[in-house]
């Protein structure tokens, strides 16, 4: 009975989609918290810190970045947005649904993550000004991954619906 | 050469010749003042009592041009970073050098009277809520305290709930019920508070008081011989007398803010005495020499030690610096290599062993920056702002470094987004679709990301190896150049040899190539991982340890350019990021049905929505571009741990010295 609702493909898709957006968000909503209340603090002894600062801070929120662009185009793959919509088979909508773990998953937690190394690297800038590009460097390194989890959730979307079903 | 050339100074005169030398060193700004060797003879002149007073008095001067630039008439805009320096000539800094203490004292009053703003403003706060508390009073034409007349006692003070003359008699009674004659009355009634007013026969004055304790009562806290009402009167009247007072010191501080040109000259002599007489403390002197040592670019340091031979008594002399020492680093650049310097200044100085970087980075730099900003809109925005303040505004040097690297990162930027259709995301087609009913097709010079990623993630890959290959090509010129020419061949050659043949059979996975280039491919890493088997670990002795050195480099080439190269994929993602946003933002700005209603939602969103975008993405593709070449280009070469030549100069804010002719 469930199995023959004609949209449930596509709600698969939406979650998937969703799921992207929510995790992404999430983890770059804690990571950026994380370095602001860090950044705060360096700010508060010495304003002139702010620009260093605030490239540091910025560091976690791609995660959120890539989570909605990967849902943006979702929904555009699938008609969601813009015309032309017509219902995704179930197994299609499956297939996309997993594609979007990647880039969840990966993404919250490599946010927080970077989040942390982000607050590291305030750390070292409040002491040693000079040394920011090694503290950008550092924590730019954890998003790596974040990166490579968007290439295969991106890449995937696009094949899935160049398959032959 | 982009390093440049150093050499070693060294400078004895006698001592009463010290502190005119210095001056003329500094003038010039060509020489890296370093620590003399001290021995027996040879002492450190202290001069830390010296800098700490005029760090003092530079602080004071400090915090009085903070107050009158807030008084200044001429707010200065934020486009005022960019003014060049006021120029002066060294006689004019020597005449305002001599009213430096009239200067000072200038800056103590300013200091003092923003301060007695600040209190005065403080003690009028007081009052206000002092005037605050008496609100609920005034109403009342008596003193609100405690008193007695010949007979009669009365007070004042306040109950925590509300009463009504009747409740509150109501409430008394029900306590006391033979109190004898007494008046309450309610000067005001709130919620939570009522304020009475009571009086009664002098006897029995406690016993109602007690009474109304029951309830709550608390007596006012003021004691006061006046009506509420003359005692806001005489507060505010304090208040006001307070606001002239501030409103003569603002009035003077305003006049004062001309003559802040004044402390911003104190602010600039100080910063050039601080630094002297620190430089001073680096000297070495005997019982009538002074010896000066430090490093200069070669192509300064005779002309100084000519020149400090002629002004002055003193001998001057220059060598090329020993092979042990380490010279600081200053780069000479031209102006389209010159601006990606700050992005080396912030891995590391290049040490002994390395060639100036910048050079190299400059050649991906600008187009990697451009692939991930991507969208040729956002680069025009940038090339525009970089254009009007070059023209607009007469440059330093390092803020004209800056501005470069915004005028040709947006270069960059405009030249990869023309090569991907990319013009403010596709709002050229949106605009066509949904104002002019016209389906308008891509304008793509080459093709658009986001129709084909995998095409896309292919050039980047290549795009990377080509990137690691420079990298390792200056490695190569370094190691030729120290002499050691078989490591450059062997070390470099090989991992050429097998990360070209591998990369055809590992696109093979992903998208068709042609059977050529597998075949060719195979044979070329082939080759290439027999060449780093056999060479690299020729360092070791033994045959097994040769051997397993091979096979160890053969696993780092392996894992390491695979991991390094796909780590370009960021070019797509950051790419692809700002493209899919910026379609967003069209979408968002096309929802309305209605024509009018869309073109105006459509102008309101886009300008609010790129901008968003845009400052995201500029920073992410610096932080980016920045990675790429610090984690994965920098590791091919560079050593860094050098140190930034910092000449004893002039170091000012406000004023520069006129070039002389």
């Amino acid at each position: 009975m469930l199995l023959s609702m004609p949209n449930l493909g596509t709600a698969l898709a939406v979650l998937g989609a969703a799921l992207a957006a929510l995790m992404g968000g999430i983890g770059s909503a804690k990571g950026v918290s994380l370095a602001g209340q860090a950044g705060a603090g360096v700010v508060a002894e010495d304003p002139g810190k702010f620009g260093k600062v605030l490239i540091l801070q910025a560091l976690p929120g791609t995660q959120g970045i890539y989570g909605f662009l990967t849902a943006a185009l979702l929904l555009a793959q699938i008609k969601i947005i813009g015309t032309g919509f017509e219902p995704v088979p179930l197994i299609q909508g499956a297939m996309y649904f997993f594609a979007c773990l990647p880039v969840g998953v990966v993404g919250w937690i490599s946010a927080i993550l970077q989040g942390k190394a982000a607050v590291a690297g305030i750390n070292l800038v409040a002491k040693r000004p000079d040394q920011s590009g090694k503290a950008i460097t550092f924590a730019a390194m954890v998003e790596t991954y974040a990166v490579l989890a968007l290439l295969i959730s991106v890449l995937s979307i696009f094949s899935i619906s160049n398959l032959e079903m | 050469m982009a390093k440049l050339n150093m050499k070693y100074v060294e400078v004895l005169a006698p001592i009463e010749e010290g502190k005119r030398i210095i001056d003329f060193i500094q003038q010039k700004g060509v020489l890296e003042v370093n620590e003399y060797g001290l021995n027996d003879s040879l002492q450190a002149l202290p001069t830390g009592n010296v800098v700490s007073v005029f760090e003092n008095n530079r602080a004071l001067v400090l915090s009085a041009v903070e107050v009158l630039e807030e008084y200044a008439s001429n707010k200065k805009s934020l486009l005022s970073a960019l003014e060049p320096r006021r120029e002066l000539s060294y006689e004019e800094f020597l005449d305002r050098s001599d009213s430096i203490d009239t200067t000072l004292c200038f800056a103590r009053r300013v200091v003092q009277l923003s301060k007695s703003v600040t209190d005065l403003k403080v003690a009028n706060a007081h009052l206000n809520s002092q005037i605050d508390a008496l609100a609920p009073w005034m109403p009342l034409d008596a003193p609100a305290g405690r008193g007695k007349t010949e007979n009669v006692g009365y007070f004042a003070g306040t109950l925590p709930a509300p009463y009504t003359e009747e409740s509150l008699k109501v409430a008394i009674n029900e306590k006391y019920e033979d109190l004898p004659l007494y008046d309450i009355k309610i000067i005001s009634s709130t919620k939570d508070l009522t304020c009475i007013f009571a009086l009664a026969m002098f006897e029995s004055i406690q016993e109602l008081e007690t009474s109304l304790r029951e309830l709550g009562f608390i007596p006012a806290l003021e004691n006061l011989n006046s009506t509420p009402a003359s005692k806001a009167a005489s507060l505010e009247e304090e208040i006001n007398a307070n606001l002239t007072k501030i409103e003569d010191s603002q009035k003077i501080l305003k006049d004062l803010a001309q003559r802040l040109d004044e402390l911003e000259f104190a602010c600039d002599y100080y910063n050039i005495r601080i630094d002297k007489y620190e430089s001073l403390s680096k000297l070495a002197l005997s019982d009538n020499i002074i010896a000066i040592n430090g490093y200069a670019p070669a192509k300064s340091a005779d002309l100084l030690a000519a020149e400090l031979e002629e002004k002055f008594c003193a001998a001057a002399q220059v060598r090329e610096p020993l092979e042990e020492e380490e010279p600081p680093v200053l780069f000479g650049n031209n102006s389209f290599v010159s601006p990606v310097e700050s992005v080396t200044e912030m891995y590391s100085m290049p040490g002994r062993d390395d060639t100036d970087p910048n050079p190299f980075v400059s050649m991906f730099y600008y187009s990697f920056f451009g692939m991930m900003l991507s969208d040729a809109g956002y680069g025009l925005l940038m090339v525009l702002a970089a254009l009007f303040v070059k023209k607009k505004f007469k440059l330093e040097k390092n803020i004209k470094k800056t501005v470069d690297f915004f005028l040709y990162c947006g270069i960059g930027t405009v030249f990869w987004g023309a090569m991907f259709g990319s013009w403010f995301g596709d709002i050229v087609q949106v605009v066509g679709r949904e104002i002019f009913g016209k389906e308008i097709p891509s304008i793509a010079l080459w093709f658009e990301p986001i129709q084909n990623p995998i095409k896309m993630l292919m050039f980047s890959f290549l795009f990377g190896m080509m990137h690691l290959f420079l990298g390792l090509w200056v490695n190569f010129l370094q190691l030729w150049k120290q002499g050691k020419k078989l490591d450059a061949v062997l070390d470099v050659f090989p991992v050429y040899l097998t990360v070209t043949g591998a990369a055809p059979l590992a696109a093979g996975m992903i998208i068709p190539v042609p059977e050529i280039y597998a075949v060719v491919g195979k044979y070329l890493a082939l080759a290439g991982v027999a060449g780093v088997v056999l060479t690299a670990g020729r360092s070791s002795k033994n045959i097994i340890g040769k051997f397993g050195g091979g096979l160890y480099a053969l696993y780092g080439v392996a894992s390491g350019y695979l991991s390094d190269i796909l780590s370009y994929s960021r070019l797509l993602a950051l790419g692809l990021s700002t493209g899919v946003i910026a379609s967003v933002v069209n979408v968002l700005g096309t929802l309305p049905q209605n024509k009018v209603t869309k073109i105006i939602t459509l102008i309101v969103v886009f300008i609010f929505g790129h901008a968003v975008n845009f400052a995201l993405n500029v920073i992410g593709s610096y932080v980016h571009t920045n990675r790429l070449h610090y984690v994965e280009f920098f590791s091919k070469f560079y050593e860094g741990g050098g140190r930034a030549f910092a000449p004893l100069k002039i170091n000012t804010k406000h004023f520069k010295f006129k070039e002389e002719k």
